[in-house]
């Protein structure tokens, strides 16, 4: 009582030094409901697995699997209307096709599942977690269990961080087939079949820690995060491609610039909409290139400037944004707050929308 | 010329110019203010190799965000440069706007990112997959499937080549800026002379 008493004060201390630049609350310091897993600070002359070339990709029917997992990597779009209802494609966030190490790569998921989450309050497998990322980052609606899309955005992870992992130990030859049942699982368990010698390399547990994974973490920032310095940060850096509205750049109809709030983009239930979460991502990964490092500070308020913005609804809620706060919310993210006067939730963009 | 004069008049006539101070050219009719452009780049902004890239095929917003720049320095150019202090009051708009207007002639049917999985040709797979082993992003995110950009990233779809190389150059050079943050020369400084020429000619032949 006393804590949340004492949080509550330092809640409205930051409260009323914030009222005076602008309407926006400050997304209050509370235990973290929706953790993913954990990530690491980046280590300087770290060395990151590096995924064999799309060109070794075998013929056959493995390789196929293969092949059409990355090519749903990276035009997710192919799958609007069945299991997508925004215009992300995985590739938005996971770089280079989900091969470059701090950009969440899919090599360093496929062996940290199956793992509990703290979302769904399970141990999810591997293609649970890829069904989390259709129904929270894709806005749409995920493919069933055992679905050729989760098999073969399964088979393209695996056949990426075993690759990798056998090129590391100078173990030569193919990367050994899987069946559908196995690939669906995820390596983080004994169980998972392994190629000759790479057991003895690397335990389970080094495996499913993989340096690069995730989007490495940065220091929180000195001062408290606001969307409206990160306003700045955004229109000097960002606009160029993501447009001055977030509604990013189609070309071809493709958007390769991607949006990144409004009805287009991830929505309330997305590891992305998180501050933290895209603080870390953009420290790491943006702009584009990286042609030049923004400051941890501007990480953290542009990652609030963008994510203070209305968008798809969090399909969890029953249609209470205080409730769905409660549950789900109140951590890291301006879900339930209120910002230039409205409550971010209550005006949300719908879930899943077929594209007009 | 005269038909410029005529068109003038019967605007002036009409009546439309008398909320503004310069005539309201017609849609589609060159402004008078684009004529010195077309020695060089062709009265449809085709352009004409060497003298003059093509510009059909440009966004507007880029066109003038160019010219901007030349009249400030921010791009150099020794023919280029005193060009655009020519362009005096709304001159630049209405270039942009006339030029951007123009229809490329050729049909390119836009390769979209994943329906090829490998590229024999390493020209290819930098412009579709980039190299990030060296930090180099794919061509296509900024400028679009097969190149056809939009907004301020040009088309470069058959584009010149011997234009595209030099630009690259400019860009490591710094005769070219204006980019934000750097990210044209980021890229443009990581490419060797070797990857310059190639992807000139990649982009050219994308008709």
């Amino acid at each position: 009582m006393k804590y949340s008493a004492m949080l509550l004060l330092a809640a409205t201390g930051l409260f009323t030094l914030q009222a005076q630049a602008s309407s926006t609350e400050q997304a209050p310091e509370r235990p973290d409901k929706q953790a993913p897993l954990p990530s690491f600070p980046k280590m300087p002359e770290q060395t990151y697995l590096t995924p064999r070339p799309l060109s070794a990709i075998p013929d056959g029917a493995f390789g196929d699997k293969v092949r059409l997992g990355y090519q749903l990597f990276v035009n997710t779009q192919q799958l609007r209307d069945k299991y997508v209802g925004n215009e992300l494609n995985c590739t938005n966030c996971h770089m280079d096709a989900g091969r470059k190490a701090n950009a969440s790569p899919l090599w360093g998921a496929y062996f940290a599942y199956p793992a509990y989450r703290k979302k769904d309050d399970k141990v999810s497998s591997f293609e649970e977690r890829i069904q989390g990322c259709f129904n929270y980052s894709m806005n749409g609606k995920a493919p069933a269990s055992g679905s050729p899309e989760l098999v073969a955005l399964s088979a393209y992870a695996y056949w990426l961080g075993m690759g990798g992992l056998m090129d590391e130990a100078k173990i030569s030859g193919p990367v050994p087939e899987l069946s559908d049942t196995e690939l669906l699982k995820g390596a983080k368990r004994e169980d998972f079949p392994l190629p000759e010698g790479l057991a003895k390399v690397m335990t389970v547990e080094q495996r499913a820690n993989l340096p690069g994974r995730a989007y490495p973490e940065i220091p929180k920032p000195e001062l408290a995060y606001s969307p409206e310095r990160g306003k700045e940060v955004y229109v000097a850096h960002c606009q160029t491609c993501h447009s001055v509205d977030g509604q990013g750049q189609a070309i071809a109809g493709v958007y390769a610039l991607p949006p990144l709030w409004g009805p287009k983009s991830y929505n309330w239930g997305a590891g992305m909409h998180r501050v933290n979460t895209a603080a870390f991502f953009i420290y790491e990964n943006m702009p584009f290139g990286k042609s030049m490092q923004l400051t941890h500070q501007q990480a953290w308020d542009v990652a609030a400037y963008i994510n203070s913005h209305e968008r798809p609804q969090d399909p969890r809620s029953k249609g209470d944004v205080k409730q769905a706060q409660e549950k789900y919310h109140n951590d890291s993210d301006y879900y339930g707050l209120s910002v230039d006067g409205k409550v971010l939730g209550t005006e949300s963009y719908p879930v899943f929308p077929k594209k007009s | 010329m005269k038909i410029n004069t005529l068109v003038i008049s019967l605007t002036l006539v009409s009546g439309y110019a008398a909320a503004s101070d310069t005539p309201v050219q017609p849609t589609g009719a060159m402004p008078p203010s684009a004529q010195l452009c077309v020695s060089c780049h062709g009265a449809q902004g085709e352009g004409i190799e060497p003298l003059g890239p093509r510009l059909a095929g440009l966004s507007s917003e880029y066109i003038s965000t160019q010219l901007h720049h030349f009249q400030k320095g921010i791009r150099q150019n020794a023919t280029m440069m005193p060009m655009a202090m020519t362009l005096q009051g709304d001159g630049i708009e209405q270039v942009a706007s006339y030029f951007s207007a123009q229809q490329v002639k050729t049909q390119v049917t836009p390769l979209i990112r994943g329906k090829q999985v490998t590229f024999a040709d390493d020209t290819a797979r930098l412009a579709y997959q980039g190299d990030w082993s060296r930090g180099l992003p794919a061509c296509v995110t900024c400028h679009g499937p097969s190149g056809l950009g939009g907004g301020l990233f040009p088309r470069l779809a058959g584009q010149q080549a011997s234009y595209i190389k030099t630009q690259l150059l400019a860009w490591q050079d710094g005769a070219r800026k204006g980019d934000v943050d750097g990210m044209m020369a980021n890229v443009a400084n990581k490419l060797t002379a070797a990857e310059v020429d190639a992807l000139a000619t990649y982009f050219a032949n994308l008709k």
